[in-house]
């Protein structure tokens, strides 16, 4: 070591000299550890390559602990691989550990905030633990935001994502919203209205979802199932008519479906008695009215409590001695029906049909019922 | 003026561009003759460089471990796996006999052997070290024993320092320094923190703050961690989690979490203190044996179900921090890191303490917070929030590094709002484990190596003699600069006192005593001032803060040295002489 030091001095007294000679061993070192570096990567990649790929098997098989152990094997192995770490967030949120989750999918984020993929699994999460003005942001990310392959379809399923979630989340407004202006936005494609559809089905957007699946049958003549939900949102929307003409065309399409079935029969009915029926005479408005109130009459008296069971519901035992002593006097002024004066005893009728049909709910309702209760109400929304 | 040079310039003589080094050879003014390299500037470049090396040193160092652990282990450690049973025992056994037959200096963690270069061996450590650091450390940690690479980093750094710096023209001073700017290189590559690495070596290592200390370590702290980062990428150890925002009411929880940490930290310290000498005490050739069966219960603890107390175990720690482990699995794996930790380095295998600390204090946070929880709901912590402030707590209780301790935990989160948290408990830790363990760690292992390094600790600690406490009134009376010589004559005739302090215009002070004002009488000079009579004779002055030591350096050269306000030069506070040093220092040891 001595010998060394004096053959160094002469060198290292010269101050530049020595600054030059440590700036090329640090280039060397720099070049030489790059090189290790490199090689110690490469080496690293290929066993995270491995670790990941037994990963997906195991989540492919539902093994999701094996997965986690595997993907976070893989990910340690190669930190920067963002498709490593986004699996590994997702089965982590999969399995329920949404912190970690959480934690991983912000890290990503914080890469790559504009990456539709992570954006939509943050709103997942968000979904998860219901934060919904997270689900939106994220979800809105993701829309538009930039995916690695097919964007088009991708941000139209994580749109219809979306509405799914804010549907589910109760947050009937906000997923109304978003359809609204999805289905502005969608590309003429039968499978897409149909989706669009059936969620302002489930949203009770009948006008909207009615318009969608008619948007699918002009798109597709053969579709059932469309016209199913079209009979069904005119149904809903008190348009029997064209509920009528659907059901007719979804019963050839699926003669078993009970539900079709049903409903074309309310269907049939509700146009056969509906006493304010356009291009209907006086006559056979009056005797639709009577047929109605008949019925309704009918129905109270099934509906009647026993004498013996009277004591168990005087309530409604009372309420319904009011409609019947209501009913009575009604099929009286019935008999005045036409005269001066009694021009607006059409509606009255209704509404005493609706008081009755609403009071006996507790009694098993007859497709008959069914439609006279549509009746009524379609009325009573008419006059509101 | 600076608190350490209580003579002004122009008093001491000195102008201020004397002190930049040598001036230029012929007065050429080309580049080197702008800014001449001087030791100074020459040092702090180096400082640079000594950074670049040590990164390079600890890139390879990481990748070595990471080789060996992939060789040895597999790529992931399972339990009930052989490989995990004996890899531990193998790697034990091999390094045993590489430090016994080549790297005898190896051993244990490589905070105290920096120590003894800085204090003992002027900055000297042999290159060989590091090489049998780098070797033996990757071997035995890559092979699952509990340690951690940042100690032996710190080393590797240090030995770097010390080699490039003693084939320069340096001055003793210097080359000692290079040692612990080596050291904080090595340990801010290893951590990749190098705020904490910096604290950790001037509050462990260096003990003292100087701008000329703390930017070199600072530069080379800096440099060692670009290049890890430029190599090996800028991910940190592990990853946070979102840290809740703490609420006062909490601050109970910590100071729990604070008071466990302390006497697991006590437990660890002892165990290490208690055990070590005993087996070094133990026959030679079990110096073999000792590390192979540290490594065979190691593995035997991996094997039954707990590989995660296998090697430096950063990647649990974030599992920890996470929630990935309930409460009593986090109790578990704090107490069997202790053991395999205690068993690995009591047998003299090279690696590192901070790694085990961090992991023992992140598992044992986890466990604290999660017991807690279960009995209180509504703590807003999650188990990240108490893990990371249990690293914290541990590092102070056991590595007894306070203020490393809490830079460490905001730098590691990036989260100022945990820092009272953590203060707290840091402080709960720090004070238990020195009611219990009055020697710290480091200071443990350097006493039982028979060498006697100064505690760090014990010297932050030290009551500090100020000039207050040995300073006089002054005499009476104080005349000033405008007086006659007459006037001056007249004024101290009642006064018993011999020498009298005079007060300069406008600031500065000198001595005249009753010979020399007669003198001047009979000179003829009654009607002269005393300022124009002595105002080239300036007394350097002191203030009542100044260490007493530093009234050393004055009072051999005047009598009397003047204690004057900071707020108000020409106030005068006292007077202190070389008997009122001595005699403060005699009641003192006394």
């Amino acid at each position: 070591m001595r010998m060394h030091e004096l053959t160094l001095k002469p060198f290292t007294s010269r101050r530049p000299a020595v600054l030059a000679g440590l700036t090329i061993l640090a280039v060397v070192g720099f070049v030489g550890v790059g090189h290790l570096v490199k090689r110690f990567q490469e080496q690293q990649k290929a066993l995270a390559r491995h670790l990941y790929r037994q990963g997906l098997t195991e989540q492919q098989t539902g093994k999701l602990e094996l997965a986690l152990e595997h993907f976070r094997a893989a990910l340690d192995y190669d930190p920067d691989n963002f498709q490593y770490e986004l699996s590994l967030a997702r089965t982590l949120r999969d399995s329920g550990r949404t912190e970690e989750a959480e934690a991983y999918l912000i890290s990503l984020w914080e890469r790559a905030p504009q990456n539709g993929a992570v954006n939509l699994a943050l709103g997942r999460l968000a979904a998860r633990q219901e934060h919904i003005d997270k689900v939106i942001q994220y979800y809105h990310n993701a829309i538009y935001g930039v995916w690695d392959s097919d964007p088009e379809q991708n941000r139209l399923n994580t749109w219809f994502e979306l509405v799914e979630v804010l549907l589910r989340l109760n947050a009937r407004p906000q997923a109304q919203a978003e359809l609204m202006a999805l289905s502005a936005s969608l590309p003429p494609r039968p499978e897409s209205a149909m989706r669009a559809a059936d969620l302002f089905l489930q949203l009770q957007d009948y006008d909207h979802a009615l318009a969608e699946y008619r948007r699918v049958v002009q798109l597709d003549h053969t579709n059932a199932k469309a016209a199913a939900g079209t009979a069904q949102a005119a149904f809903k929307m008190g348009r029997y008519r064209t509920a009528e003409h659907y059901l007719e065309i979804a019963t050839k399409a699926n003669p078993h479906d009970a539900q079709i079935a049903d409903m074309l029969q309310t269907s049939k009915l509700v146009l056969q008695q509906d006493p304010f029926s356009r291009g209907l005479s006086v006559q056979e408005r009056s005797d639709r009215i009577h047929i109605v109130l008949k019925q309704a009459g009918d129905r109270l008296e099934t509906c009647m409590p026993a004498s013996g069971a009277e004591a168990n519901v005087p309530q409604q035992s009372n309420n319904l001695s009011q409609l019947k002593m209501q009913w009575v006097q009604m099929n009286r002024r019935l008999r005045r029906l036409g005269t001066a004066g009694e021009s607006g005893l059409g509606d009255e009728v209704m509404d005493l049909v609706l008081q009755i049909e609403q009071q006996t709910t507790n009694c098993p309702r007859t497709v008959q019922d069914q439609a006279l209760l549509l009746l009524a109400q379609s009325r009573a929304g008419v006059e509101q | 003026m600076s608190d350490l040079s209580p003579i002004p310039p122009e008093v001491s003589g000195l102008s201020p561009q004397e002190d930049v080094g040598p001036p230029t050879k012929g007065g050429q003014r080309w580049f080197f003759a702008a800014a001449p390299l001087s030791e100074e500037r020459f040092f702090l470049i180096l400082a640079v460089f000594v950074g670049i090396f040590s990164g390079l040193a600890v890139v390879c160092f990481r990748l070595a471990i990471e080789w060996t652990g992939i060789g040895i282990l597999g790529p992931a450690p399972e339990p009930h796996n052989l490989r995990v049973l004996l890899a531990p025992a193998l790697g034990g056994l091999v390094t045993a006999i590489l430090v016994v037959h080549l790297f005898p200096l190896v051993r244990g963690s490589g905070v105290n052997q920096t120590k003894a270069a800085l204090y003992i061996f002027n900055g000297y450590i042999p290159f060989r070290t590091a090489v049998g650091k780098f070797i033996t450390a990757a071997i035995a940690i890559g092979s699952g024993h509990s340690l951690g690479l940042e100690d032996p980093s710190l080393q590797i750094g240090a030995s770097i320092a010390s080699a490039l710096g003693r084939h320069m023209d340096f001055s003793r001073d210097k080359l000692r320094l290079l040692a612990p700017i080596g050291a904080a290189a090595g340990l801010a590559a290893a951590f990749n923190a190098p705020i904490s690495a910096v604290l950790f070596v001037i509050e462990e290592v260096i003990g003292r703050w100087s701008t000329a200390i703390l930017g070199s370590v600072v530069l080379s702290a800096i440099s060692s961690v670009v290049v890890v980062r430029g190599f090996l990428g800028a991910q940190p150890l592990f990853r946070i989690p979102a840290l809740t925002v703490f609420r006062p009411a909490e601050l109970l929880a910590y100071i729990v979490l604070g008071i466990v940490g302390g006497f697991a930290a006590v437990v660890f310290a002892k165990a290490i203190g208690y055990l070590r000498p005993l087996l070094r005490a133990l026959p030679a050739p079990t110096q073999y044996l000792q590390p192979a069966l540290a490594g065979l219960l190691i593995g035997l603890i991996g094997y039954l179900g707990a590989p995660q107390v296998m090697g430096a175990g950063y990647e649990y720690i974030d599992q920890a921090m996470h929630d990935q482990f309930t409460w009593k699995i986090l109790a578990i794996l704090a107490g069997l890191k202790i053991l395999a930790t205690t068993l690995s380095f009591v047998t003299g295998t090279p690696g590192g303490m901070f790694a085990p600390t961090l992991f023992v204090g992140a598992m044992l946070g986890g466990a604290v917070g999660g017991v807690e929880r279960h009995f209180y709901p509504h703590l807003a912590g999650t188990t990240g929030t108490y893990a990371l402030v249990g690293m914290g707590v541990l590092f102070a209780g056991f590595l007894r590094a306070p203020m490393t301790s809490v830079f460490m935990v905001i730098e590691l989160s990036g989260d100022y709002s945990i820092i009272v948290p953590v203060i707290v408990a840091n402080a709960f830790a720090y004070f238990i484990s020195r009611s219990f363990q009055p020697v710290p760690i480091f200071d443990l292992l350097t006493r039982q190596d028979g060498l006697e390094l100064p505690s760090l600790e014990e010297l932050r600690e030290e009551t500090t003699l100020h000039v207050e406490d040995a300073m006089k009134s002054p005499p009476a009376p104080v005349l000033n600069s405008q007086e006659t010589v007459h006037h001056a004559v007249a004024q101290i005739q009642g006064s018993a006192s011999n020498l009298f302090l005079v007060r300069l215009k406008p600031t500065g002070w000198t001595s005249i005593n009753r010979e020399v004002l007669q003198r001047f009488v009979s000179e003829g000079k009654g009607d002269t001032t005393l300022g124009s009579l002595l105002a080239s004779q300036q007394l350097p002055y002191l203030h009542p803060d100044n260490p007493l030591d530093m009234a050393l350096r004055y009072v051999h050269q005047t009598p009397l040295v003047p204690v004057v306000s900071r707020a108000d030069l020409r106030k005068l506070e006292g007077v202190i002489s070389s008997e009122d040093v001595l005699a403060k220092y005699r009641a003192v040891v006394n």
